[in-house]
Formats: C-alpha cells, structure tokens, sequence
C-alpha cells in the first residue's frame, strides 16, 4: 500500500499559507512525510494543525502554496487523493449516529469503493481491533466519546490506505485505548503508510513519531527526530549546582540573575537544594555565563546539560518562540 | 485498445463505481428511517388527516366552476386530490433536498463523506436517492388510498402517462432542491427560500384551484410554470384516460425544463462547496 514517489514524500506541503480573514493559520509551511514515517505535528491549540489536516484532505484550499498526496496537488485532484488518505477528524461529529458503528463504517467503506461484504467483513475486523467488537451494532448515539474516537479511527483504516491524517485521536480515550490506537497506526506505518499525527500530547511523541513538527501560530518552529528536538532544547539549557555563602545560605535567584545580566536567566530546580536551571541567552555563551556567575562569588559546584523530557523541549521551543 | 476507446471504459467504470454506492445512500436512510418508529406511521396519518380535511372542503364546492376533463364533470376532490400528490410531492422534495444536505452539514457527516473519492454529485443524489423512491410511492399509496376510501373514478388507462409526466417534473423540482442546498451551504440558512419558492409555484400551478381563478396576467405567467403543466397532464390522464399525444406534448414541454432546471442547481452546487473550500468554512453550521 506504500506509495513512491521520486523524492520519497508520500506528503509534500510546500510554502503553504492558509489566512482566514486577517488570521494567519499557516504561514509558509514546509515538511514532508515518506511511506513508513509517522510524523508528529506538535503544537498548542490554535497552532495550525487541523488547518494542515484539513488542507491536505481537500476541505479546505491554501492561500498560497501546493500539499500534495502521492504527487497530486490536492487542490487540483481532490478525489484522486481521497483514494489514498485516510482521515481521523479532531471533532466529535462525523458519524450517523443512529447507525450503529458497524453500519457506519459499512456506508463509508461504500462510498470508498468496498463492495457489501468487504465493506461489512472489514468492518467488523477494524471494530475488533479498536476494541468496539462488542458495541459493533449497537446505535453510535450510545457510544462514549472515546467510543466514537476508536470508531473513527477503524473508518480511516478502513480501506488500508497509504497515506494516513490523524488529528487528535487520542484525545478522548483512556491511556490503554491510546495505547492500543498508536498500535493500530504504528502496524499501518509498517506496512508503508505516511502517517501525519497531529496532537497537543507531547508525551505521546516519544518512542512513537519518526519525525516531530513543532508548530507555533502557523510556523514551523521545529523540524527534525523527537531526539534532536530533546537535544535542541536541551542545548541551551543546563542545571548547575551551587554552594552556600559565607552566611550558609544559597544566593537569592535575584542576586544571580543580576550577575547573570544578558547572559541568561536563571531559577531554583527544586526548592532549596541548591539546584538551579540555566538558559542562555540566544547571543550568549556557556562561559560567559559561568564568568559571569564567578566573577559575583557565586560558589559553582558542578553544571552539566539539562536533558529535557519531550515536553519540556516542547514548552522549551515555544517559550524561545515567544521571547 | 485506443487512447479515446481506454478514456471511455475509464469514465464507465467511473460512473459505475459511482452507481454502485447510491444503494448505500439508500440503506443508511432506510436504516434511519425505521430508527424513527413513528416515522411512516405520523406520514400515514398525515395523509389521511389531509385527505379527510379536502373531503369535506369538496362539500362545498360546486363542481361547475372548474374545468371537465374528458369532457365529463369532475368533482373537487378529484381535482384537489391530484393537485395535493403533485403539491406534497413538490413542496417535500424541495424541502428536503436541501434539509438533507443541511443536516448532513450539522451532523458533521458531509466533510466525513466530501473526503471520499465520491462524487459532488453522488453525495447530492445518494443525499435525496431515498425521498426520491419514497416520495413517488407515497404519492402513488395516497392516490390509491383516496381512491379506495372516497370512491373517487381515476381511469387505470392514465396511470402510465400520469407517471410518465411525474417523471419527467422530478428533475425539475429535484434541481430546484440542489439550488436551494446551495444557498444553505454558502449562506447557511436557505430553508425559508425553498418554502417562499415552493409555496409561489404551488400557488400557480392550479393544485388547490383552477387556474382560471387568477387575474389574466398571472394565468399567462402560470402557464409556463411546470409544475401547471405537469398537474394538467396528470388531472388529464387521470381523469379523462390515456391520451398519449397530449402527454407527449407535456413531457416535451417538462423536458427542457427539467434539464436546464437540474444544470443550473449542480452548477450551483458544485461552485457553492469550491467556494467553501477556499473560504475553508465546508464545517461551519
């Protein structure tokens, strides 16, 4: 089911812009995602990634720039790529809820091309592996949100398609149900599909996206592995240790950020045990930060790079964002 | 196999593909319907509540002032009980062609299926495919029950040409309901035009009283609206029997009609969901 493409890109957004009135939701986005690749769009609400979901099935047109599919430009040949991408919407209402899920997944599975009982078969399969087998023909108005959630990722599958947008899929289930539905699209990104997986869960990124986005107000902020995302927050920021003062107290953070002047800022890690965190500035140094902290008698027992979680690379990125 | 021959079994295959999906369109409203218990059983009675309602308004009138179909004398409940089909027929058609599409927008289904490889077009007809069964039998079950219960002289000879003129207004009315679903997809709210429309051409298609009631102007005026045309053919066949001529002559007035009718509304569809697109609000209800 994987699609090749001559550069590899089973998606490719290019300078994308997409306004809506005087808002700018995407500004001159790039990425790509190969065959095989789960990519993570990472962002705050607002950020631009349901716009970019959006845009790349068809719903929506940019202002400016071309999202391609398997090669074709989505604005041109909509339907083309509606074969090949299979979509999770972020919001609750996509499905006929006095349908049952399994006749839900059966219309849709149609309207892809399944016959009766491959539409039926393969509904039922998918139902079982979100775990709804048991609510498989019970109306979805009396399903869970979590419920529907599971449904709508078994539509998005429901052809095996090679190019898969997932937005916010796991926000309404349980930490097992996300678990098992990162499962379900990781197996699909074996067998060769692009995945693009836009969340605001940041801790869902590790150990499951190849590649992360990180968007702030339509920009990409970051473009890379979750590895080197960790790395580049981390970069710039360090824990350092220091001893107490001829009184035998630890200095006030406002005496140290005074030293540190335009160098960085500085806070306790934890209360009192003599741990700070360290950010440099963007035009500062390690050592001029350190100088700066010795020449004002601070006592400086040991430094070393802080390595952030995910989420803190994350509130990192934005934080330097919006300095 | 040449390049033209290879397009041509392309777009076949297309338009089968495309085919083959509208008895889904057609399962899932079924399913609905019957998900609603009281759904055929409130039409039903709706009907019959209308049919008692004209009985006894039939009471009244003296059949002297409207006009006799082959000749013989018709009585006004033959005459209303046609018209009220055909006004039903026109006024829940119109209704619901863009009540669907609406629905589908507030449900948050249409974007679910705009992101198939499915045709505008098919989700247009799959939208309506179920109205579009139902409400000729219902049209046909409400003849027959006024028949049946009221004794009333239908000629069985007409019932082909009847349906043949029916048949030929249903794209008549089924493009106004497009145009009116794409107002309400641009604008949102578009109901109220479809009823102001329905309710202006049932007014001068002569269903509830002869045409020859309205000022002379507005006779001139009603002869070109189809649904006078189509409900004449009817009361004609129905009433005075088969004239195969006269039908003929009425399906060819439809016809043209209908087409262009049934183009404008797709036309208008399908620059109402691009305008959509680019404005990015096909999710906003």
């Amino acid at each position: 089911m994987a699609v090749t493409l001559e550069n590899g890109a089973a998606i490719d957004v290019r300078e994308v812009s997409r306004a809506y009135g005087s808002i700018l939701a995407l500004d001159r986005l790039s990425l790509s995602v190969k065959a095989g690749e789960i990519h993570a769009l990472l962002g705050r609400n607002g950020a631009g990634k349901t716009t970019l979901v959006r845009l790349l099935s068809g719903l929506v047109r940019p202002s400016s720039g071309t999202c391609c599919v398997a090669g074709v430009d989505v604005g041109h040949g909509a339907r083309e790529t509606h074969r090949l991408v299979g979509l999770v919407p972020s919001g609750d209402r996509s499905f006929y809820l006095r349908l049952s899920g399994l006749e839900n997944l059966m219309f849709f599975g149609r309207l892809h091309g399944l016959r009766k009982r491959e539409a039926r078969e393969r509904g039922l399969v998918l139902l079982g592996e979100v775990g709804v087998a048991d609510a498989a023909r019970r109306p979805m108005s009396t399903y869970s949100h979590g419920m529907q959630k599971r449904v709508s990722v078994a539509r998005a599958l429901v052809t095996d398609p090679p190019v898969l947008l997932v937005d916010e899929a796991t926000h309404d289930l349980d930490p097992e149900g996300a678990v098992q539905i990162r499962a379900l699209v990781r197996r699909s990104a074996d067998r060769g599909a692009a995945v693009l997986w836009a969340t605001q869960r940041v801790e869902e990124v590790r150990g499951f996206a190849d590649r992360v986005t990180l968007l702030e107000r339509g920009r990409a902020r970051f473009q890379g592995t979750v590895a080197e995302l960790i790395a580049r927050a981390g970069a710039r920021r360090f824990v350092i240790s220091i001893g107490a003062n001829g009184t035998g107290s630890l200095p006030e953070p406002a005496v140290l950020e005074r030293a540190l002047g335009a160098a960085g800022r500085i806070a306790p890690a934890a209360a009192g045990d003599g741990t700070y965190l360290l950010a440099l500035a963007d035009d500062a140094t390690l050592g001029a930060a350190l100088r700066a902290l010795l020449e004002a008698d601070v006592d400086l027992l040991a430094c070393r790079h802080e390595r952030p979680e995910v989420e803190e690379a994350f509130l990192a990125l934005l934080g330097e964002a919006e300095r | 196999m040449s390049a033209v021959s290879m397009r041509h079994e392309g777009r076949a295959a297309v338009l089968t593909g495309e085919v083959a999906k509208l008895p889904a369109f057609l399962r899932r409203d079924l399913l609905t319907a019957l998900s609603y218990r009281v759904y055929f059983v409130s039409d039903v009675l709706g009907l019959l509540s209308q049919a008692l309602l004209f009985y006894f308004i039939s009471k009244m009138v003296d059949s002297g002032e409207l006009p006799a179909y082959g000749g013989s004398p018709t009585t006004y409940l033959q005459f209303v009980v046609v018209g009220v089909a055909i006004g039903v027929f026109v006024q829940f058609a119109l209704t619901r062609v863009a009540a669907a599409l609406r629905q589908e927008q507030l449900q948050g289904t249409l974007e679910s299926m705009l992101v198939t490889p499915t045709a505008p077009g098919t989700i247009q007809l799959g939208s309506v495919a179920f109205d579009l069964l139902y409400i000729p039998v219902r049209t046909v079950v409400f003849l027959t029950l006024m028949t049946v219960a009221f004794g009333l002289d239908f000629q069985a000879s007409g019932v082909l040409p009847a349906m043949l003129v029916l048949l030929a207004l249903i794209p008549f009315v089924w493009g106004l309901g497009v145009l009116s679903a794409a107002a309400i997809l641009t604008v949102r709210r578009g109901a109220g035009v479809a009823s102001i429309a329905g309710g202006l051409l049932a007014l001068l298609s002569g269903a509830y009283f002869p045409l020859t009631l309205l000022p002379t102007w507005l006779q001139e005026v009603a002869e070109w609206n189809p649904i006078a045309v189509a409900l004449e053919g009817m009361r004609s066949s129905l009433l005075a029997g088969a004239d195969w001529a006269e039908t003929a002559g009425d399906v060819a007035i439809l016809v043209p009609m209908s087409l262009v009718s049934l183009a404008v509304g797709m036309g208008a569809f399908r620059l109402a969901l691009r305008h959509e697109r680019v404005r990015g609000t096909l999710g906003v209800y």
